[in-house]
Parts: C-alpha cells; structure tokens; sequence
C-alpha cells in the first residue's frame, strides 16, 4: 500500500509527484445558483428579482460550460511534506483460541449436519409429548386434553370443541395435533442444530433453559392470538416444564451428534472442490500441505 | 502513537487577508470545504430551529398560555419541521457525506466538483429563501409572513383559498430549490463511490460509510424526485388554474398526501443511513474490533433501502384506505424492522469481547443505541393500524419521530463531530466539554421525549396552540419545556467546545484514535490534493494492515 508520503518519501519516490493537479477554484457554479435562487424568489417578490436570477444564471452556465470545456481548467497545487507516521500502541492483539493453526477464523469453526437438527427435534417432540400427556392424564383425566388444545392452534373445529368433548378422542383433531407438533419440532430441531455450535461452552443451558424461557415467554404475550381456547386453559408451570423437556433432550441429542468443520475458513477455490498447488496457506516452516 | 508526529502543511496556516478567504470559501469546489460549509450552514440553522422549538415550548408550558399568538405559533412550528429535515440534518449528512467519502476511499476529490459547489449553494440559498419569508413572505410590499401551513403542508391547506399570500409559496420555493441540490448531490456520490475508488477497493472492501451514503444516495434519487414534483404541480394549482389537488374540481388530496409521503418516509432513512454509516465506524474503532457481520451489513442496508421505499402509507392509515391497503403498508413497515434491527445486533456484535473506550463519539453511539431502539419499538407499535388509529396526529407519534430523529440521527451525529472533527480542524475537541454536552444532552433528550409519549396517549394532539387546565397535560409539558432548555444548554456547550478547541485544542496529529480507513493515514486537517501518491489497499482496514504487518486483514478477506 502507498499511503504514506512522509518527507523522506517524497524527496526520494518517484512515485511521489512535486505538483498534483485539482479542480481550479471558480464562481460560476455559485453565481449559477444564485441566479436560480433569484428565479425562483422573483416568483414571489418581484419580476426584476427573476430577470436578475435569469441573467445570472446564464453567465453562470456560460463560466461553467467554458470552465470544462475544451479542456478542464486545473491548478496545480505543490506536494507539501506530510510527517505521517501509521504506528499503533497496541501492539498485542488479543485472540479468541478458535483454532490452534490459525489466527483468525470465521465462527462458528464447527457445525452440526442437518440431520443432526432433525434427530434432535424429533427426539425433542417425543419427550414434551411425554410429559405433555402425562399432565393430560394427572390433572385432566385424559390423554387426549392437551392434544386437542394444541389442534386448536390451526384447526377451527377444536377451537369450537366444547368443554366435555375436549377430554374425548377425536381423529381429526389428533392427525393435525400430531403434524403440526412434529414440524415445529422438526424445525426448532434444525434451529437448535444451527444456533448451539455458536454457543459450544454450555449447549444445554442455551437449548434446555434459555431458549425454552424465550420462547414461553414470547408465547404467553401471543398465546391469546394464536390459540385463545389454550390460552384460557394452559397450566404454565407444565407447559414451561415441557418446553424445558424439549429443549434439554434436543439439545442433549444434536450436541452427540458428529459435526464437521465448516468451510468457510477455507478459499473459494478449495470451498469449489479445485484441488492444485498453491490452494493452501503455507506452514510457518514453509513446508506446503 | 502517532498524535505528535505530524506537521501541518505550512501552505495551509497562512494567514490571508479576510476578503481573500472569503473569496476561497465563495468560489471553492474542494470536497473538504464544500463539507464543512455545509455542516457550518447546518449548525446555523440548528440553533434558529432551535430556537424555534424553545418557542414552541414555552407556548406549551402550561394551559392557557399565550407566550405567542397562534399565527406565530403555527409559523414556527412549520419553520422548525422544515428547517430541521430540508436544512440542518440533510445539509449536515451530506457534508459529512462530502469530506469523508473521497478521503475514505482513497480519491482526491468527488467525481464532479463544481457541481458539488452547485449543489451546496443550491440548498443554502433555499434556506435562507425560506427564512426571507419572514420579511417578505406577503410580497415586498406587505408584512413579512412566514410559512404556517405545517411541515407537509397537506391540501387543502396549501391551496390559495386557505393559504394566501406568499407564505406557502416560500415554502414550496425553497423546498424545490434546496431539493435539486440534494439531487445534484446525491449523483455525486454515487458517482463518486462508484468510479473513483483506490486502487484496490473492491466494492467488498469499501468502508461501510461509503457503502451506505451509495445507499443513501440512491434513496434521494427516488425519493426527492416526487416531492419536486408535487412542489411543481402545487405552484400550478395556486398559479395556473391547475386541480392537482383541489377536490372541488375533481382533484385529490389524498394525492398530495401520496407523493408527499413517498418522499416524506424514505426521507426518514435517507437520513438514519448516514447515522447508521457513523456508527458502523466509531463503533469498531472504539471496540478495537473489526466490524462484526460486514456483509450482512451492507445486505441490511440495501434491504432497508428497498422495503423502506413501501412503507410510505403508514402515514395515512387515518385517511380511510381499505384494508388490502393497510395491511400492506402495516406489514412492510413491520418487515423494515428486520433488517434494522439486524444492523443493531451487528453494532453489540462488534462491541461484544472488545476493549470498548468510552471516549465522548463512543458514548453518543451507545445512547444512539439505545435510543434509537426504543425509537423503532415505537414505530412498529405505530404500525399496527388500529393502534395508530388511536394515536395518529397525537403528542406520542411527535414523541416517537423525535426520538428517530434526535435520539437517534442527533445523537450519531454528535458522535461524528467528535470522531472526525480533529481531522478535519487538526485540532481535538475537548473530552472534558464533550461529556459535559453528552450527559446535559441526554439528561434533557430524556426528559423531553420520554415524557412526550404521555400527553401523547393522553390525548393531546400535535400542533395544539394552547389547551384546558385539568387534563394531566399541564405539569408533563411543563417537564418536556424544562429538558428542552437542558437540551439547548447543551448545545451551547458543543457550539463553545467547537470554538474553544478550534483555537486552544490539543493537535490530533494524522490519526489520533488508532483507525483504521484511508482519511487517517493523511494529516490533520488533509492537504487539498488528499493523498500525494494515490493508495493501493488490500482490505477493508488498510491502515490495520500497516500497523500489523505480521498479521494483516488482506490474508483473511
């Protein structure tokens, strides 16, 4: 790079040149607006207001246009000695230990496949179903109570159910209690399986506690939008307790899972699947890969 | 550090003779001059809007006060919405806009420079045509009469039945005359970022700043074009018998409505991107980071620059459009929020682990934060149609936009003054002054604009002259009146601070704050050719590629 321009620089660069040429000052592009200016004014003051403006503003364009052309009028300005020195006192860097044969790496240096995110989500959904139906059983009497409040969430005819017919078996409601709750699951799964190798010091804190926390507590302010039937039903400490379940099980499984080494610390050219000389940084040795 | 070892160019500490200096200053087109001009003329009119609002609040002080008639009331609220878009914060973006993008991306001036001299007289003749109205606004032979028809002027009021004399037609004047020099000076930079980078500077490893006034530039381009327009068919209603707006003869209002809108919302991020672009350098500087998430930076910009220019309509949910109509424009002002509220997750990104230095550019950042949060909170609360139903032409939208804008906008552009004013003068503003101005201005920005919201949802509409004891209104107007004033006396003190350092501040020396961009790699303030040998960079810090040889940015871009 070629920044600097320090005195010894100029007197010994032949890059460096003794007069750099800029932009002549002039008056014309100012006399030009304030000839429109005066147009405009005359509008509202006075009709000499506006010849004036006129007159102005064509010896304006007139200076202007013979300012540029044939050729742009430039002044040249002497190269003034500039003492400039780019140091730093901050000379430590301190570094993020990411990866012990490199300086710097994009983050997060590992990740998890998607099928990670899968398996953790479905493994997820079984363990809130568990517990979602054990307090259906405990409190409700019946399994099928908190599976038709969760229908209610897409399906208009169990948000209609009545009072009894809430505690009884109903197929519709049950196919659609089942769908929509392993695809949220599939998908917080996937979400999980993306966010926790950012989080990599204590994954079941983030997934099994603070997300599940985020999470009910953006559904309590909601819950009455999206599901007033649940929302007038809902038992919060079970339902914290099963996203907790949730959380802590997905999160047990997508950390066990194998991750990989993400590419994005590599060069295009290796990331394209290009193998030749010359593709990998050298070694501090100097030895090639 | 490098604070004491430079030498100011002995050519540029001459002393001239005032006349000569003036002449320099008239006929200039040197980027760096143009720039501070326009941010000289800002200021000016800073403290005349200024003053302005402190009329507006001594008005609102208490019930049935009568400080001002209400003739004066509503000219002065007209004076100090349109003096403080069209001529403080507009001027002062694009000056900064000026002295930083050639320096920043290694050029030795803007890509047309005497049209940039164009542009800048161009829009301070149109503020100072805006403020002759006050001596001639009935013509020159009557009694001055400023505008009064509100800052967006809506139709019909700006019509000659409900406006007469002139008072409007200097509003539409200047408004169209200032509004092509922004034109002009948005071309400019665009041009300027696009053809006259450094050798090296690939779009990729421009500074953000610059990536963001391209934005910002882009925006002007779409969103001045339409109120000159609407200014142009205004003056034919009221002077050729035109009925672009007179509903009587088969006209619409709701048109006027439109194309003021389409440029008025756009106009919000025509000015926040700039702040944003602030942001995005004194934040790093003052983490001792990199910015965090560059790509998905510059990508949230452009988004914001694209769905911003939907969103107009929110401003008339009120106005009775149907329902595909508000939810539209109630959704895309939601979907805005995303990208936005991205960049803020990017700016703690950067902060987050970093040796942060509360230095007074940093702490005018931290308060933009903040505040400019809670400031898009309210937005998108305001987005929801029914919610705005209740609160649209209250004191809580009056809140909501001056938080925007000066908890917001002021804000980072307290903290550029501070960041780049040593390059610009050579001189360090004083530390001490600036936290003085920083907490004042804090203390009497919350005061003022917390408390807003509440008269707001209590029903006080905006633009009241004056209103019944017994509301509740009395005792938190009487609060906003006292934080203006702690507001105004902290601008006093920046304006001391200003002066006093120009002349008695410390030398900032080439680069003072241990940067990273091209503008700190030249003295303080530059020579007018910028760079004697035109640099080559490698990376989006040049001079951190300097600094540490071993370990430069360009391995790892």
């Amino acid at each position: 790079m070629a920044t600097l321009s320090t005195t010894e620089q100029l007197g010994q660069s032949p890059r460096a040149p003794r007069e750099i040429e800029v932009p002549a000052s002039t008056a014309w592009p100012f006399l030009l607006a304030l000839g429109a200016a005066l147009l405009f004014a005359g509008l509202v003051t006075s009709a000499s207001v506006s010849c004036l403006g006129a007159l102005l503003a064509v010896a304006g364009s007139v200076g202007w246009f013979r300012e540029v052309l044939p050729r742009e009028h430039e002044e040249a300005v002497p190269v003034l000695p500039e003492d400039i020195r780019l140091i730093t006192d901050r000379r430590v860097v301190e570094r993020l230990p990411v990866l012990p044969d490199q300086l710097r790496a994009w983050l997060p240096v590992h990740s998890y496949p998607i099928s990670a995110g899968v398996k953790g989500g479905l493994a997820g959904s079984v363990a809130m179903a568990v517990l979602a139906c054990t307090y259906g059983v405990l409190k409700a009497g019946s399994v099928w109570y908190p599976i038709n409040l969760l229908a209610a969430v897409a399906y208009r005819e169990s948000s209609r159910l009545g009072p009894a017919q809430l505690y009884s078996f109903h197929a519709d409601a049950f196919a659609i209690a089942f769908v929509l709750h392993g695809v949220v699951s599939i998908f917080v799964g996937l979400l999980y399986g993306a966010m926790l190798p950012m989080f990599p010091r204590r994954p079941i804190v983030l997934g099994g506690l603070i997300a599940p926390a985020l999470w009910s507590g953006l559904l309590y302010t909601i819950l009455g939008l999206l599901n007033p039937l649940l929302a007038s039903r809902i038992d919060w400490l079970w339902f914290m307790a099963s996203q907790v379940a949730f959380g802590i099980v997905a999160g047990l499984v997508v950390v066990r899972q194998p991750s990989f080494p993400t590419r994005e610390n590599v060069s295009f050219v290796l990331r394209a699947g290009i193998e030749a000389p010359g593709t990998m940084p050298p070694r501090e040795s100097g030895e090639n890969h | 550090m490098a604070s004491d070892a430079i030498t100011v160019p002995v050519g540029q500490i001459e002393a001239r003779p005032w006349v000569d200096e003036l002449h320099q200053w008239l006929t200039t087109v040197d980027h760096k001059r143009l720039g501070i001009l326009y941010m000289f003329s800002a200021l000016l009119f800073l403290v005349i809007g200024g003053v302005e609002a402190l009329i507006i609040r001594i008005q609102l002080m208490h019930s049935h006060n009568n400080f001002v008639s209400p003739e004066v009331f509503n000219r002065m609220f007209t004076m100090h919405g349109t003096t403080m878009i069209f001529f403080v914060a507009m001027p002062v973006l694009f000056g900064f806009a000026n002295y930083l993008i050639p320096l920043m991306i290694g050029a030795r001036d803007m890509a047309f420079p005497r049209l940039n001299a164009f542009s800048f007289w161009l829009s301070f003749l149109g503020g100072l045509l805006l403020y002759f109205s006050f001596l001639g606004g009935s013509g020159l032979y009557g009694a001055g009469n400023a505008p009064d028809v509100g800052w967006w002027a809506y139709a019909p009021l700006g019509a000659r039945a409900f406006s007469p004399g002139h008072s409007s037609d200097y509003w539409t004047l200047s408004l169209l005359v200032s509004g092509f020099g922004s034109i002009g000076t948005a071309i400019n930079i665009i041009a300027t970022v696009l053809c006259m980078r450094c050798p090296g500077m690939k779009l990729s490893r421009m500074p953000l700043l610059a990536w963001l006034n391209l934005v910002m530039g882009g925006m002007v381009l779409i969103a001045i074009t339409p109120l000159s327009a609407a200014q142009i068919m205004l003056l034919i209603d009221r002077y050729l018998g035109g009925h672009f707006f007179d509903t009587q003869a088969g006209g619409s209002a709701v048109l006027w409505m439109h194309f003021f809108w389409i440029f008025g919302h756009p106009e919000v991020y025509i000015l926040v991107i700039p702040a944003f672009a602030f942001l995005s350098e004194i934040i790093p500087v003052f983490s001792r980071k990199p910015i965090f998430g560059y790509p998905v930076m510059v990508a949230a910009t452009v988004a914001i620059g694209l769905v911003s220019t939907s969103v107009w309509a929110h401003h008339m949910f009120t106005i009775g459009m149907n329902s595909y109509a508000n939810s539209f424009f109630a959704i895309t002002t939601m979907a805005v929020g995303v990208p936005t509220g991205i960049k803020i997750f990017n700016w703690i990104g950067t902060m987050w682990g970093g040796k942060i230095q509360f230095k007074v550019p940093m702490l005018f950042c931290i308060g933009f934060l903040f505040q400019f949060l809670i400031a898009g909170l309210t937005g998108i609360i305001q987005s929801c149609v029914p919610f705005d139903w209740q609160l649209s032409l209250s004191y809580f939208v009056v809140a909501h936009f001056h938080y925007v804008i000066v908890g917001g906008i002021l804000f980072a552009i307290f903290g550029a003054f501070y960041y780049w004013y040593p390059k610009m003068s050579g001189r360090m503003l004083s530390e001490r002054l600036g936290k003085w101005h920083f907490w004042l201005f804090l203390i009497g920005f919350h005061l003022t604009f917390d408390v807003m919201h509440i008269p707001g949802l209590l029903g006080m509409p905006r633009r009241i002259y004056t209103y019944e004891p017994g509301r509740g209104w009395d005792t938190l107007n009487f609060i906003i009146t006292i934080g203006a004033f702690i507001q105004a006396i902290a601008i006093l003190v920046f304006v001391a601070n200003l002066i006093i350092s120009y002349f008695k501040g410390a030398r900032a020396g080439n680069d003072p704050w241990d940067a990273w961009t091209l503008e700190w790699s030249i003295s303080s303030p530059p020579p007018a050719y910028n760079f004697a040998t035109v640099p080559t960079v490698a990376s989006r810090r040049p001079l951190w590629d300097l600094k540490h040889p071993k370990d430069p940015d360009s391995r790892y871009e």
